[in-house]
């Protein structure tokens, strides 16, 4: 029959080469055998609809021949939890170490708010080239351990080898997590925030509450600080004022026993605007001379220093930040996803 | 086909995967080629693709489990599958746990009932 050449022909473009003529003559021999039983019992041969549908019904030549073949896995179901722990590692770390790295570039070379644009942009490829990476070491070591498995043993097939005592003691959280703030420790908290808005308060008139000494060194020295400093001070009054604004009002509810991660989060992320202020202030100039005039050319080197060294410490507090706030935001949503799945089951 | 079809469907492949191995060695203690083992096997009521069944005595054969020759029979040469004597024991082993496995499912249905 034509049709059955046509389909074993088909089947056989698919059998790895080596076997695909004993595949095929076996197939044959079995579907031939098959096809003089149906002709024998309805007394005719098949007709060409009834064949097609005969073969229709063995299935697409491509299927049928990828029965014959092994199963294959890129990463197989043995390997793949360690492949995603990895996977989830390998991010995490090379978001941190690419985010230190950058920012300590975008201090040290040209710094802009287009250098750290750059910065952020490049964080996809970077990303990718990570997984890329993983993924290919994973896939090869699959690959070794199907083909020579007596070689090249699976990682996992070692962990046999595990005892319970060698698990790393309960986290702290873990078991502290769920137990509610007291009441003593949210008026605690609110005391504390009221007294360091007071000396917040205190500080650009009585500056030795901020530097110690410091502040007599700082006031009979040739540098002061820029007025750039005063919008990022009140601003950060203004963050104190509506912690404890939020605060003082969980008290008056009688709220103060439940998470408080969205309050902190929305903390952290205004947070980040006076960092942001201070990182774009025009030509870094943080700190400067009390009389430019008379002091330039004595004390302009130091103060370049001062700055330089100013923009570098606040380029690696807002990325430590931003990191930080990322990882806060990640683990509110895991918690909700985690209570949203639980309630549904 | 709906999600709870598919959840059947699914779950059935499953448990009769396991089955048919044990079913095609059973049968094989008879020598067969493919077709007549299908249909052997069919008329004990337990129904095989074509797709399943022949790929299914490969893997048997490559795992030592069968052994095979190309004979010629009705002026066709056709492939003859018969139990090796690995496959003998291996058989013997995997039907005393599908038994121990029916009676202790069999058992438990009894209880709840």
């Amino acid at each position: 029959m034509e049709l059955l050449d046509r389909y074993l022909q088909a089947v056989k473009k698919h059998l790895p080469w080596e076997r695909q003529d004993d595949i095929v003559a076996e197939l044959r021999a079995n579907l031939e055998a098959q096809l003089e039983d149906k002709e024998a019992e309805l007394g005719r041969p098949l007709t060409a609809g009834e064949a097609e549908e005969w073969l229709k019904q063995i299935g697409p030549p491509i299927q049928v021949a990828a029965r014959y073949m092994p199963q294959q896995y890129l990463i197989g179901p043995a390997l793949f939890p360690t492949y995603w722990f990895v996977l989830r590692l390998a991010v995490f770390w090379v978001t941190v170490a690419y985010s230190i790295g950058v920012a300590v570039q975008i201090a040290v070379r040209t710094p802009s708010l287009t250098a750290a644009l750059e910065g952020v942009l490049r964080v996809p490829e970077v990303l990718l080239t990570t997984a890329a990476s993983v993924t290919l070491i994973f896939a090869v070591i699959e690959f070794l351990a199907t083909r020579y498995p007596g070689r090249w043993p699976l990682p996992v097939a070692r962990s046999a080898d595990w005892t319970p005592s060698t698990l790393p003691p309960v986290d702290k959280e873990a078991v502290s997590g769920q137990k509610p703030r007291s009441y003593a420790h949210a008026v605690a908290e609110a005391i504390f925030g009221f007294l360091a808005l007071v000396w917040l308060l205190l500080v650009p008139d009585h500056p030795y509450l901020l530097m110690g000494p410091g502040a007599a060194y700082m006031q009979g020295s040739p540098f002061q600080l820029a007025p750039v400093w005063v919008p990022i001070y009140w601003w950060v009054v203004g963050l104190n004022v509506l912690q404890l604004g939020w605060r003082a009002v969980d008290l008056l509810r009688g709220s103060w026993r439940g998470p408080r991660s969205a309050q902190r989060n929305t903390v952290q992320a205004l947070g980040l605007i006076p960092l942001l202020l201070l990182l774009n202030v025009r030509d870094h100039a943080w700190v400067v001379l009390s009389h430019p005039a008379m002091d330039q050319a004595r004390y302009g080197a130091a103060l370049d220093g001062i700055n330089k060294g100013i923009y570098l410490g606040a380029s690696i507090l807002c990325a430590l930040a931003v990191l930080q706030l990322v990882w806060e935001i990640g683990r509110m949503g895991l918690n909700v996803y985690r209570k949203r799945a639980a309630a549904m089951r | 086909m709906t999600l709870t079809e598919n959840l059947f469907e699914n779950l059935r492949l499953e448990l009769r995967r396991g089955c048919l191995t044990l079913a095609v060695l059973a049968q094989l203690r008879q020598e067969h080629y493919g077709y007549t083992l299908r249909k052997a096997l069919a008329k004990r009521g337990l129904e095989i693709d074509e797709s399943t069944l022949y790929p299914l005595l490969r893997r048997l054969e490559a795992q030592g489990l069968l052994t095979s020759e190309w004979r010629e029979e009705d002026k066709r040469n056709k492939r003859f599958y018969r139990l090796s004597s690995d496959g003998q024991a291996i058989f013997a082993q995997l039907f005393e746990e599908w038994q121990a496995i029916n009676a202790a499912i069999h058992l438990t249905i009894d209880n709840i009932q």
